[in-house]
């Protein structure tokens, strides 16, 4: 085969595959904004005259705000509490040296395999006896458990990363240990407190499960199980479903075009070199 | 903080030219060494406490006889390996284990293969093609599970999905219109199968695509230089080279793949006729039945298969913590 010729089957090839993983969001957004007409056809119009009654139909279902907000706090409130705790963790683990350290590490690394989903019947024993259960809190105690052994893990390496005679430098200039690492390696971590946030970010704002089963009551719902119910309830109404899709996956979407050249590095930091 | 308190107090009661400097050394000495301690104590609370008590009471609640009434009322009884015993005696339950681990080989093998194809191919690809997939890669990646099953309900729906009007309007196989996908457990597990795979090779090829970029160019032009063929060195510079990092990629496949509930729960409920009913669905049905003792016993036997075909990874991971 000719060279040229290679190269215009592997860029075809290419764009089949490229074709592939954009359709299904594609035909999400598309039939966010088509009119009832459009939708309800055998034959299936692809650049349909846009509407936005889908996305009026979904916002201004019952609960939908009280939807939004439940899922930004409790997704905000575990981003907080993972990073603060995760970070106090991870640059002792990094900096410091000190009896127990490679023991805490296993620690980390077993909790970060732990199946969430095979713990949900004894989260579910555990939380009930409490004042939290059935409320929003207890998703933040839930999804905090989950993401902080990534956070720690992630934020560990990234500041490992940051040459410690940067420190050492402004000790000699004065500076106290402290103080060294809050004005020389803090702002170079910038970078991996963002690659590390979009962690807990997504597992919270994407967690169906024990939202699922621990909210009992409707108005606790967040917004994965609204659009899982969604369905349910409307039938087949497909415009407003695929709207009510498109708002709740837009943001995950914005802050994985924003830094996902960071998190394939994170998950795997290490198993290049084998 | 807890320095400069304790550094405080000593300015407070003893003298300052003679007491103090030893004890003050002696003070921040003592308050260097606790500090790591009091750093990383939040996280060590956490794991013990919030994870390690909940790991305790499913092992507990497995070896004891705990419905509605223990749920209510309390006084559970212990009944050793009953619940295990029945468990593992009920024919469903090995039909479900092997269901799960014949779904998670197809997932992992499709997702993992799949993902080193494309990242081979993302290397060979010209810059604007490249950046069009990458994209493409990154939406499908970004699709929260719940989003992905619905989506894909509508793409595979019956009536007006775009999928059948697709394939009808191939010719080939006539219509396709009313064709449903859920009827039967294995089409409704392809779909599925699809999904999942569609949204995670993304990650596995950006990784490998990452480990592809870290090898030597001189490696390959060497080789080539020595007359070997693409699928040469394919098979002998580039698959060894990427092997550590395909062998991590997997067992990450694996952990993820083989509990999966989102995906098959939103999409069919264990359907039709309990077909797709995979390890997390059902113990997820024995709870509904209030069996918290069954499905404790069953989330139990869960870890403990996954510990087993995780071994490997477990000590790779500590491996490179011993090098770090």
């Amino acid at each position: 085969m000719s060279r040229r010729a290679r190269s215009i089957l592997l860029n075809s090839t290419g764009l089949v595959v490229a074709f592939l993983f954009a359709f299904p969001v594609y035909w999400m957004a598309i039939t966010a904004f088509k009119t009832a007409g459009d939708i309800q056809t055998y034959t299936p119009v692809f650049i349909p005259t846009p509407t936005l009654d889908n996305v009026a139909k979904a916002i201004s279902q019952p609960h939908f705000s009280d939807f939004l907000r439940n899922s930004v706090v409790v997704t905000l409130t575990t981003l907080a509490l993972s990073l603060v705790v995760g970070f106090l963790a991870a640059a002792t683990v990094a900096r410091a040296r000190f009896r127990g350290r490679s023991g805490f590490l296993l620690l980390v690394a077993i909790a970060q395999m732990a199946p969430f989903e095979a713990l949900l019947i004894p989260f579910y024993l555990f939380l009930r006896h409490t004042p939290i259960y059935g409320q929003l809190p207890s998703l933040v105690v839930v999804y905090f458990i989950f993401t902080l052994p990534f956070t720690i893990w992630s934020l560990r390496g990234f500041i490992a990363g940051i040459p410690v005679d940067l420190e050492e430098a402004a000790m000699v200039d004065g500076a106290s240990r402290a103080g060294a690492f809050i004005r020389v390696t803090l702002p170079l971590l910038g970078p991996g407190l963002v690659a590390t946030s979009i962690f807990a970010f997504i597992t919270a704002w994407n967690e169906y499960f024990y939202a699922f089963v621990f909210m009992t009551d409707a108005q606790n719902y967040t917004l994965p199980v609204w659009l899982a119910s969604f369905r349910t309830n409307f039938g087949t109404d497909w415009g407003a479903t695929m709207a009510a899709s498109t708002l709740f996956t837009l943001p995950v979407l914005i802050f994985f075009l924003i830094v996902q050249n960071k998190m394939v590095g994170g998950l795997t930091a290490g198993a290049v070199k084998g | 903080m807890i320095e400069t308190q304790q550094m405080g107090e000593s300015h407070r009661t003893a003298p300052r030219h003679s007491v103090a400097p030893s004890r003050r050394r002696r003070l921040r000495r003592l308050a260097a060494k606790s500090l790591p301690y009091l750093a990383i104590a939040p996280a060590l609370i956490t794991f013990v406490v919030l994870l390690g008590y909940p790991v305790y009471l499913v092992v507990l609640t497995s070896l004891e006889h705990f419905g509605l009434r223990e749920l209510a009322n309390g006084g559970e009884t212990w009944v050793g390996l009953a619940n295990y015993q029945r468990i593992l005696a009920d024919n469903e339950f090995i039909t479900v284990v092997i269901r799960t681990f014949l779904f998670m080989i197809a997932n992992v093998a499709l997702t993992v293969v799949g993902g080193f194809f494309v990242a081979l191919l993302l290397e060979r690809l010209r810059r604007s093609v490249r950046l069009a997939l990458s994209i493409s890669m990154i939406l499908a990646w970004a699709t929260p599970a719940v989003t992905g099953a619905v989506i894909f309900q509508w793409l595979f729906d019956s009536k007006l999905g775009v999928i059948n009007w697709a394939i009808g309007s191939l010719g080939i196989f006539g219509s396709w219109l009313n064709h449903s996908w859920f009827d039967t457990g294995f089409s409704a597990f392809s779909v599925i199968t699809l999904l999942i795979i569609w949204q995670s090779i993304p990650f596995v090829a950006f990784s490998v695509y990452a480990g592809l970029l870290a090898i030597p160019r001189e490696l390959i032009e060497a080789a080539r230089m020595d007359g070997a063929s693409e699928w040469q060195i394919l098979r002998m510079i580039t698959i060894p080279l990427v092997r550590p990092l395909l062998m991590l990629l997997t067992f990450l496949s694996i952990i993820w793949d083989f509990k999966v509930f989102t995906q098959v729960y939103t999409m069919v409920q264990g359907g039709p006729d309990g077909e797709t009913v995979t390890l997390s669905i059902f113990a997820y049905i024995e709870k509904t039945q209030s069996r918290y003792d069954l499905a404790s016993a069953v989330s139990v036997i869960m870890v403990v298969m996954l510990l087993v075909v995780l071994v490997p990874y477990i000590r790779h991971m500590i491996k490179t913590q011993e090098e770090a």
